[in-house]
């Protein structure tokens, strides 16, 4: 079980400004994820998390160090690294199930299997009265299930979800949350969530890769060992001894970060 | 008015509230009335003199006449043949190119330069050398009609394809599509939309154009039968060809929405 899945090793980002000069955004990065496990990228605005994640699904050049995945290093985006992102992703013109069904039909998956597993992933995400609808008539929360679906129902070995829930309101947020624990459970998929939301960080983690800002560096990584394994409730983990404790040393380290 | 909400002072100019369904006919078909009163009441009070502005009773008297008796249909149709063939050959080097584009920057490097030096010359200014190129017959009309709009329509549809929101061009990458998948299952899609209405803009511009080419260099279509009109003093024939070339464009328009409507009914259920 305990098998790294994706290992990121000495990664760098530098961007040139347009009126010349440079920008470490991500400086000597690594760690690793676990296959099975929810890794959250945690840190204040500036420390490079989305940076990390797109450099980890390709989407991102690296200006040093590697991605590997199972050991081979990434070039570009690919189907086994599926993104959510914060904004709306759904493809307007097509119906939620064909939304679902698109990374599949890509990827040269029969019709029929299609069909089923997009039933299947829109029923996990509590989608099925919608499967014929078009996006455009669902809330966000919902549209936003619609892409965890699509992603999931293309059987990547990584889920990336950059800010996923950030557009949400409260109530719906910790809905989602709930879900993604459902779905980690029922998929057995390993995620990287990149939040700034404690609250969300710690409920959600296996693992928690906390990072500086300017330049973005790990600064500490913490696994929540308080939580015994996954729990679905929100309001259980918060209960849980050792929740505020670690709530509060993760606030102190985002306003140190803060000052900085 | 009589159903304004409560809270709010009735009054019939407010800050960007939208207008009651009866409030909306009444103004449209009120500025018409307008219209056609002022024009009615200056033609039979004498203001204006009838050879020059014929009351609008005459002109739509003539506009039967014109296809009743001299088969104005066939200037009509010659007209419209015109406007859809050159509007055709428009679209169908505009949208691929528009795209192409729109998604390749290294394309888009090659074209925008070339294209967006042509589209500040007025088309109209080709006219004597495209009849020296082409002669009199239907290429120099056509050819106007095209260089008219198809620079404009190339940009607005570049523009447009850029505007496709980099969320689902990447989540399409994440999912494993290569390029032309990207290109053709998602951008195309995506842009269609505005490719349509780009086009519905467009085709109001043919159209000046369509009467240009007819006045300017041509013996048959709506425009030459005004020009003939004008040598004989005609002004009701002239208005009747104004008014038939405007019912044209409104029903082209109308088309075009309809068409709207039906391909994409994803946008009318928009929240």
């Amino acid at each position: 079980m305990s098998q790294d899945l994706l290992k990121i090793r000495n990664v760098s980002k530098v961007f040139s400004l347009p009126k010349g000069g440079e920008l470490t955004a991500v400086d000597d990065v690594s760690f690793t994820v676990e296959k099975g496990s929810i890794c959250v990228l945690l840190g204040p605005s500036g420390s490079g998390k989305s940076t990390i994640l797109r450099m980890v699904a390709g989407l991102e050049s690296r200006t040093e160090g590697a991605v590997l995945l199972n050991d081979t290093p990434i070039e570009g985006p690919g189907r086994e690294r599926g993104m959510v992102f914060q904004a709306y992703s759904s493809f307007d013109w097509m119906s939620v199930g064909k939304n679902v069904e698109f990374g599949m039909k890509i990827n040269g998956v029969p019709a029929d299997e299609r069909r089923a597993r997009a039933e299947r992933f829109i029923g996990l995400v509590g989608l099925s009265k919608f499967i014929d609808t078009y996006p455009s008539r669902l809330s966000g929360g919902m549209r936003q299930r619609v892409a965890i679906a699509r992603t999931l129902a293309n059987e990547p070995e990584v889920l990336l979800m950059d800010e996923p829930f950030g557009a949400l309101d409260a109530e719906t947020r910790w809905q989602m949350q709930e879900l993604m624990i459902d779905v980690a459970e029922a998929s057995g998929t390993t995620m990287i969530i990149v939040t700034h939301d404690i609250e969300e960080a710690i409920f959600l983690a296996d693992k928690i890769v906390f990072l500086s800002s300017h330049p973005g560096r790990v600064k500490e990584e913490i696994t929540p060992l308080f939580k015994p394994g996954r729990l679905r409730n929100k309001e259980d983990v918060i209960a849980l001894p050792g929740y505020s404790e670690l709530e509060r040393k993760i606030m102190r380290m985002m306003r140190e970060e803060g000052h900085k | 008015m009589s159903n304004a909400p409560a809270g709010r002072k009735p009054r019939l100019m407010q800050v960007r509230v939208p207008v009651s369904r009866r409030q909306g006919l009444i103004s449209a078909f009120g500025i018409w009335f307008l219209f056609f009163g002022v024009w009615i009441l200056a033609s039979s009070l004498g203001w204006v003199n009838p050879i020059l502005v014929p009351p609008p009773g005459q002109v739509f008297a003539t506009i039967i006449r014109l296809f009743a008796e001299q088969d104005f249909g066939s200037d009509v149709m010659i007209s419209i043949f015109r406007v859809l063939i050159a509007f055709a050959l428009a679209c169908a080097v505009a949208v691929p190119l528009g795209v192409a584009m729109g998604a390749f920057p290294a394309i888009n490097a090659v074209i925008a330069p070339f294209v967006s030096a042509w589209r500040y010359l007025p088309a109209p200014s080709f006219i004597p050398i495209l009849l020296m190129w082409f002669g009199t017959g239907e290429t120099p009309k056509l050819a106007l009609l095209f260089l008219g709009v198809i620079f404009f329509l190339v940009t607005l549809i570049a523009d447009h394809t850029r505007e496709v929101r980099k969320e689902l061009i990447e989540t399409a990458m994440t999912l494993g599509a290569n390029r032309w998948v990207t290109v053709f299952q998602v951008m195309l899609p995506a842009v269609l939309p505005n490719i349509l209405i780009a086009m519905r803009q467009m085709l109001a511009v043919v159209w000046t154009y369509l009467v240009i080419a007819e006045i300017v260099a041509s013996t048959t279509g709506i425009g030459a039968m005004m020009m003939r009109a004008r040598r004989f003093l005609h002004t009701d024939e002239i208005l009747a060809g104004i008014i038939v070339i405007g019912a044209l464009g409104m029903a082209f328009d109308v088309g075009f929405a309809y068409l709207h409507r039906r391909l994409f009914p994803y946008l009318e259920e928009k929240r």
